[in-house]
């Protein structure tokens, strides 16, 4: 047998956007998702020896033996080594990371089920709950802050998240307001200076407010439609609600560096929109490299740019 | 291969008779724990971030706002602030920040104690800075500059006090002042930081 | 297209039972060992190779942004397209990657990762060929040579370096060295001569103390001393050994040499947190084994597994007890 690929003739035609399409739908859910899900516990673990130890095991188990990957115990050490390091590093792990252990449990039960039906309901029905949840209880939380519905959490990050420079410096925000604010900051800080009145005046920006306001009502629109569209479970308002959340997934991971939620969220989109919107999860498919190279260090170069 | 009806039910037996307790498993236990991360963060001050609440990006209280200052304490009631911190110890500090109980502090100080610390033998003075920034004078502290020298040795016993304060930040946009406010303040003795 | 993982599958259960036993349940009356030579003997060698080496390029890869995104990338790509394993484009992404990463931050390469971006161009240019035969000449003479080259001139350098010949740099690193203190308390070396050597040591690097003649008595233990003597005599002899039992070529020395090698394995990357090297080592020797030694090839399968387990952190918990 021929141990080399004689088709790359072929490839032009193969990465066309109907085959894209069409090779999305010939994929088998359970199959598809428990992949994506193994990359996700390999790529974005929990930061911790237990669980990357057992995610690069079944990995490696996984590739010499690519059957296991539908046994419920292989999903099970997963789920059991994040459940015991969530339960150790409970108040320091990451909100994110607890929906990584959810879903490594509802893959667990997908593949406890015998009958296909019962596995592909355990997932539909998960992602949907999750996608919800996760919303839903985001809006809750942030229009129950003073912080963020004034704008000052956004104009506060602006100022004094790096994440938030390169970022500022693309909307027009000079990083040389955010070092100055965070130079200023550092009298609090410091105990060889005595702030009078603890109270210090940041040199802020108008630029600043504005995009604060803009991206604290975008933010809380986006994401309390997503949420709410999704509960109402029809083809219609789920088409809008997938529209929108891949315009989350594609716009929110390039400023904000957590990739693993990207990656679950986008998952949990393409366990609905799989069947039922092919090209709405051709777009899905097209997400995951997406967010793989958000990883580039874009920051930097923006920084390094003269204004 | 799987998936085929006739295959005997022998995984996970037990759920052969609640086919909905693998659907709904899972979503319960997120919404108890939300509810828990949401409780903590209110009432005990755990950052919005952690926990498994959905809080990420819904306040400013976390850890962009919050800062320690530490101190080594004498018998005479001079301290002292310790501001070469090893790697170590700063991640220390950003844990217990994260959740601000005496547990996570109590940490940081072990970590503190497990390092001789030597001083400068000048006292530096703290300077007054007024709300723009500008220095106003000196205040009438000064302390002397502390900076790691050596591990401790186990059999050493730690000397003085470790006092940690837990500082908070918050943000005024319409007057762009920025106000921070001694939360809470953490005193340990020497023999609870003993090792 | 059929789904990624049942293509793969169907494929290594055709192998596995063309060469299986008449009930196509080859491991029927096998001991499990039994059955892991069996499974160790049926695997595609290159598809074997590939596969353990993409682990290696995601697992310990290069520690730059750019070679992580295209090892993932690559990792997504043969998740959902296994196919492209066997592309050469896919290991000339991962070869020329690694090669940028190592023209950008050379000196500060470890030497193994040099040994990993080499390993990818061999699979670049073993996948450019259709030939099978012309594709096993390469990959064979490749593990062979590197294999001879890590250990020889590993040997050589060690060799011509007094302070390792004189056993002073183990016993060195068993005083200062953090990895070297939970092995020394093993073998009954007390942590606190490490720290009163470490403490003694600060005087030298501190520019508040002025040691006089710049010299300074460390307390020491002999049998750090003992110890260090036997590491260096035993590292340098079993290096030497394998490197020079390579290189003759012949079935019974190969056969020492692989021993060899998997105790060193087994024995090195325990005390020594490189396993990234270990690894490729591991590929290299199942790449000469497989086909020519069914038990040993069976025997690296499973040093993969402890080198990934060599990753608890076992020295912590020995600090502490």
């Amino acid at each position: 047998m021929s141990m080399a690929e004689p088709s790359q003739g072929n490839w032009a035609r193969r990465f066309t956007l109907e085959a894209l399409i069409k090779s999305t739908q010939q994929l088998e859910l359970v199959q598809f998702v428990s992949l994506l899900t193994l990359f996700l516990a390999v790529t974005f673990p929990f930061d911790h020896w237990l669980f990357i130890i057992t995610a690069r095991v079944c990995l490696f188990l996984f590739l010499i033996f690519p059957i296991i990957i539908r046994k419920p115990a292989f999903w099970a050490a997963l789920a059991l080594s994040a459940t015991v390091v969530t339960i150790l590093e409970w108040a320091t792990t990451d909100n994110h990371k607890y929906l990584l252990l959810y879903w490594l449990w509802v893959v667990v039960f997908c593949h406890a089920a015998v009958d296909p039906d019962q596995k592909r309901r355990v997932l539909v029905f998960n992602a949907r709950f999750f996608l919800c949840f996760v919303f839903l209880a985001a809006v809750a939380q942030k229009l129950s802050s003073p912080s963020y519905r004034s704008g000052e959490m956004f104009e506060y990050f602006l100022y004094c998240d790096p994440r938030f420079t390169a970022f500022g410096k693309l909307v027009g925000i000079d990083p040389k307001v955010a070092d100055a604010v965070q130079k200023i900051l550092d009298f609090f800080k410091s105990p060889f200076s005595q702030v009078i009145n603890n109270e210090l005046l940041l040199p802020g920006t108008d630029r600043a407010r504005i995009v604060a306001l803009a991206l604290t009502f975008w933010d809380i629109s986006l994401q309390s439609l997503i949420g709410v569209l999704f509960l109402w479970r029809r083809t219609f308002t789920d088409k809008i609600a997938h529209l929108l959340l891949l315009f989350f997934v594609f716009t929110t991971y390039l400023p904000a560096p957590v990739f693993g939620f990207g990656w679950i969220l986008a998952i949990w989109g393409l366990i609905l929109a799989k069947d039922r919107f092919p090209k709405i999860s051709a777009a899905y498919f097209i997400s995951f490299p997406a967010i793989l190279l958000y990883q580039l260090p874009w920051r930097e170069w923006v920084l390094g740019m003269n204004s | 291969m799987n998936g085929s009806s006739d295959q005997p039910d022998h995984q996970l037996g037990f759920f052969r008779y609640s086919s909905r307790a693998l659907i709904i498993c899972m979503p319960i236990v997120a919404l108890v724990i939300a509810a828990r991360q949401v409780y903590l963060s209110n009432y005990h001050g755990l950052a919005v971030w952690k926990g498994g609440g959905m809080g990420m990006f819904a306040s400013m209280d976390g850890q962009a706002n919050r800062f320690a200052q530490l101190f080594i304490t004498q018998s005479d009631g001079t301290r002292q602030p310790l501001t070469h911190l090893l790697r170590v110890q700063k991640d220390a500090i950003d844990n217990a920040l994260n959740y601000p109980v005496r547990r996570n502090f109590l940490a940081v100080a072990k970590s503190i104690a497990t390092i001789e610390w030597a001083s400068s033998p000048e006292r530096m003075p703290v300077v007054l800075i007024d709300s723009k920034g500008e220095p106003a004078g000196r205040a009438s502290e000064s302390y002397h500059m502390m900076a790691p020298f050596r591990p401790r040795s186990r059999d050493e016993k730690w000397k003085g006090n470790i006092q940690i304060e837990f500082w908070k930040m918050s943000y005024n946009p319409l007057t762009r002042t920025c106000h921070a406010t001694l939360a809470q303040t953490f005193a340990f003795t020497p023999d609870e930081v003993q090792q | 297209m059929k789904s990624a993982t049942s293509a793969r599958t169907s494929v290594i259960s055709r192998r596995q039972s063309a060469s299986g036993s008449p009930t196509g349940r080859p491991f029927v009356g096998s001991s499990k060992f039994g059955a892991l030579i069996e499974f160790a003997r049926n695997l595609d060698l290159f598809e074997t190779v590939s596969l353990l080496t993409l682990v290696l390029t995601v697992i310990f890869g290069f520690d730059h942004w750019l070679f992580h995104i295209v090892a993932r990338i690559c990792l997504l790509v043969f998740i959902l397209w296994p196919r492209s394993l066997r592309t050469p484009v896919f290991w000339l992404a991962l070869a020329l990657t690694g090669a940028i990463t190592i023209i950008l931050t050379w000196e500060l390469v470890d030497n193994h990762k040099y040994l990993l971006d080499y390993w990818l161009w061999v699979l670049f240019m073993v996948h450019l060929f259709a030939q099978p035969q012309r594709q096993l000449r390469i990959i064979l003479f490749n593990a062979r040579f590197f294999l001879c080259l890590t250990f020889l001139a590993a040997s050589a350098q060690k060799l011509a370096s007094p302070s390792y010949r004189s056993g002073e740099m183990f016993e060195y690193y068993l005083y200062v060295d953090p990895r070297f203190a939970a092995f020394g308390k093993l073998i009954g070396i007390d942590p606190s001569v490490g720290e009163a050597v470490k403490k003694r040591t600060m005087f030298l690097r501190s520019p508040f103390a002025e040691v006089q003649g710049n010299d300074i008595q460390i307390v020491g233990s002999n049998r750090a001393r003992v110890a260090a003597l036997m590491m260096t005599s035993w590292d340098a002899s079993v290096q030497l050994a394998i490197g020079l039992l390579l290189l003759i070529r012949r079935q019974r020395t190969d056969q020492i040499a692989h021993i060899l090698l998997l105790f060193f394995i087994f024995t090195t990357y325990i005390p020594a947190p490189v396993f990234g090297f270990g690894w490729i080592l591991a590929v290299m020797g199942l790449t000469l084994a497989k086909d020519k030694f069914p038990k040993i090839g069976a025997a690296y399968l499973v040093s993969f597994f402890a080198i990934l387990l060599y990753q608890l952190p076992w020295r912590e918990w020995v600090l502490k007890s």
